[in-house]
């Protein structure tokens, strides 16, 4: 489609249209990248909460334990446990990842990476924020209600979440708050996908755009055709609840009538297994650049990188059902799922193997977006392989609900966009607020964080394993579980190493922020040749004063026909040929 | 390619592809609520099921002609510059009668004695058709939204802003057609 240029705006001068009511893409992309952070401490502090009281039952929680749970002295009560993984996954998922990932990385990145000077609709956008933001506060609200907030697990099944299942407005709450934030999640789909469509530089082909904006471009379109599926369920289950329709309730929940719980399950999982792409394809995207620019090479194979993440994000639509092998579906079903999930290794196995190829041979930089890079690489292999046991029906009736399958999805889902989070903002850091972040503590962080992640979510899976299932408040009053005492307090114990270990990025990105006498960082620091590094950091107002003309791909690292000491060519300059 | 007049591009381009976009995603909500219909109708011993079976007739038919008007005095809108505003009010009369005709449907269901919590049928027929209104209620603010700038500043109207209204409208109109056919008519 041909390319529009958008007008330059006039500069925002007051603090509200500055800071609070901004249209421009880099401070909404920061409006949620504060707002991801903060519910990333909140999910962390109930992540804590999970693991303290599986490792020391009946142990008040240290330092704020007396504060969270004055009634039982400190000790998290049976009932408010499903409470805590609940909104641990709820908050994890939605508002911290996906404020992080596609809000804020998706804000920031793709109209500077794709030469635009800002969205396509800043309005929608600003809308898109504080649809969410509102999103947020409903789901706070919800904790101090009486019964305290939704406790039927982030999928909410019915009939945990019916009003048999879940009394207090709680559950009603989450259902609201999660549909405000389909809705402005959708939103940003709609502007993230007509931006790329619209509004990408002369000369910036799809094959020329950076992964980061590939992998955010597919994030979109999943989120448009899919987070409406889950807006219908927790419309229908929100009148379950409030107006006494009954589409899920059925057997002693049902005053009338009989729905079918199971249905549910199906609209959540239409949307719930697309999901965990949209989440892991930014992070695949960021990595599969990183990668690349601190390899000094060329992606390895970027065209079938990008086709791969397609043809993932087309598959990703169509394997649902390994989600609910237990259900009773025809055997012919999950059959079918069992080979289409399957399939997905290959394309994941093609991307992979580009990434490692991208590696083989660089001049590898071990700056702090690399080594967090590298952790996705390895995380994310383990978390994928993982994923092949969980894919065959035979296995995944046994690893059903155990930590088998905890450790699964922590390891794709949670590690390596966790880790593919800290590396981008590592590395946009000096574009987003023109400092660089401390190296030193960052490479700290790293490795303080990568260590007991691994022990986390290895000991999860060993745990599975052995037959330990989620979701139990004790498991081991049974005996057969006694004898994983130990590694479970292992684990719990490299939890709260890796808790503590936050607290240097915490310190790193405020001072970064805040600090005094902290350098401003020159435009490019990184020697990387992708478009926002051409313009000054921090990004100005307008992006581009002059519309850049793109003539190259974003990886065009180690030409050994460049001259003048570089080894990096910038997309805006024609291909350097001997 | 650069073009001579990047603004009037810019609009037509993010009018067609953003609103198409938002269709599909509007569009995948029903979807939604349709796959529910026909998982539940698959599974019914009988169809239509004895709760349903003395549904008003009339009402969602006349709504449903009500609705087909729409579409077409919107499409006379777009078309006839010179009557634009009578059609305009056409279309903002035709739309209201819709959401009365539907809730007269409401109140009809409840007099025979369909209840929202008599089952599966008659929950879907109450809950799909909320949706649809509380969309129909988004289609006529885009109306109002349309007509301030047709009485106030006609010359800001442009053949895409037409075009844009033009497609939820008749798009709303599409998902009722789908909706009366299933709950109603088959």
């Amino acid at each position: 489609m041909a390319f529009v240029e958008q007008h330059i705006h006039d500069e925002p001068k007051t603090f509200w249209s500055k800071y609070i009511f901004s249209f421009d893409h880099k401070v909404i992309g920061k409006q949620f990248l504060w707002s991801g952070i903060f519910w990333l401490l909140v999910g962390g502090l109930l992540a804590l909460l999970i693991r303290w009281t599986l490792a020391y039952p009946g142990v008040p929680f240290p330092v704020i334990g007396n504060l969270l749970f004055p009634n039982s002295g400190g000790v998290v009560p049976p009932d408010t446990y499903a409470m805590l993984f609940s909104m641990h996954g709820t908050i994890m998922i939605f508002f911290a990842i996906t404020a992080i990932l596609i809000g804020a990385f998706g804000n920031f990145c793709i109209p500077l990476l794709i030469g635009a000077r800002d969205m396509i609709f800043p309005t929608l956008n600003m809308l898109s924020f504080w649809f969410g933001f509102g999103a947020s506060v409903l789901m706070i609200v919800s904790f101090f209600l009486p019964l305290g907030a939704a406790a039927g697990g982030w999928t909410s099944y019915p009939t945990l979440s019916t009003n048999l299942g879940q009394p207090g407005a709680g559950q009603t709450l989450w259902l609201i708050s999660l549909f405000l934030f389909g809705v402005s999640s959708t939103m940003g789909a709609v502007n993230y996908i007509t931006t790329v469509i619209t509004l990408r530089a002369p000369g910036m082909d799809y094959f020329k755009m950076p992964l980061t904006v590939w992998g955010l471009f597919l994030t979109s379109i999943l989120n448009a055709i899919f987070v409406p599926v889950l807006g219908a369920g927790l419309l229908l289950l929100t009148f379950d609840r409030v107006f006494g329709t009954t589409f899920f309730l059925a057997g002693a929940a049902a005053t009338s009538g009989k729905g079918d719980p199971i249905l549910f399950q199906h609209v959540f999982w239409i949307f719930g297994h697309p999901e965990v792409y949209i989440l892991i394809l930014p992070a695949w995207g960021i990595v599969s650049d990183l990668l690349s620019f601190f390899a000094r090479k060329p992606a390895f194979g970027y065209k079938m990188t990008a086709l791969s993440l397609s043809t993932i994000t087309i598959l990703s639509t169509v394997v649902y059902g390994h989600h609910m092998y237990t259900t009773q579906m025809s055997p012919l079903l999950t059959q079918s799922f069992m080979t289409l999930t399957m399939l997905i290794s290959i394309p994941s196995a093609i991307f992979f193997a580009n990434w490692l190829g991208t590696l083989w041979k660089g001049s590898i930089r071990f700056t702090s977006p690399m080594l967090f890079s590298l952790g996705v690489v390895f995380v994310f292999g383990l978390g994928g392989l993982t994923g092949l046991y969980l894919a065959s029906t035979s296995i995944d009736l046994y690893l059903h609900d155990t930590y088998f399958v905890v450790g699964h999805f922590h390891y794709t889902m949670a590690a390596s966009v966790l880790l593919g989070g800290f590396a981008g903002i590592y590395f946009w850091m000096p574009k987003m607020f023109g400092r660089m972040m401390d190296e030193r503590l960052a490479k700290i962080h790293f490795w303080t964080t990568m260590i007991p992640l691994n022990g986390i979510f290895t000991g999860m899976m060993i745990m599975g394993y052995a037959g330990m299932h989620r979701r139990l408040y004790n498991p081991f009053i049974y005996e057969f579980m006694q004898r994983l005492i130990p590694i479970n307090t292992f684990v719990t114990l490299c939890a709260i190493a890796m808790g503590l270990a936050q607290i240097i990025f915490l310190y790193n990105f405020f001072k970064t922020i805040f600090g005094k006498n902290i350098p401003q960082a020159s435009a490019n620091p990184w020697d990387v040749g992708t478009l926002e590094w051409q313009i000054a950091s921090p990004a100005p107002y307008y992006n581009f004063k002059e519309v850049p003309v793109v003539k190259c791909g974003p990886h065009e690292f180690g030409n050994p026909n460049l001259k003048d000491g570089r080894d990096f060519q910038y997309q805006t300059e024609e291909l350097v040929k001997p | 390619m650069m073009t001579n007049n990047p603004g009037k591009e810019l609009q037509n381009l993010r009018n067609s592809v953003g609103m198409t976009v938002a269709l599909i995603s509007f569009g995948m909500m029903f979807a939604t609520l349709f796959l529910g219909y026909f998982l539940v109708r698959s599974n019914a011993p009988t169809w239509p099921p004895v709760e349903i079976s003395n549904l008003p007739m009339l009402l969602p038919f006349l709504s449903t002609l009500v609705m087909g008007l729409s579409s077409f005095t919107y499409f006379k809108l777009e078309k006839d510059a010179s009557h634009r505003k009578h059609f305009w009010f056409a279309t903002m009369a035709l739309g209201i009668s819709f959401l009365v005709l539907q809730w007269n449907l409401w109140g009809a269901l409840k007099a025979s004695g369909i209840l929202v919590s008599n089952g599966n049928v008659p929950s879907m027929v109450y809950a799909f058709t909320w949706l649809h209104a509380a969309h129909i209620v988004m289609g006529l603010m885009l109306l109002m939204w349309l007509g301030h700038y047709l009485f106030r500043k006609p010359e800001a109207v442009t053949a895409l802003t037409l075009l844009n209204v033009g497609k939820f409208w008749h798009f709303l109109g599409a998902v009722w057609l789908l909706m009366y056919l299933m709950l109603f008519v088959l």
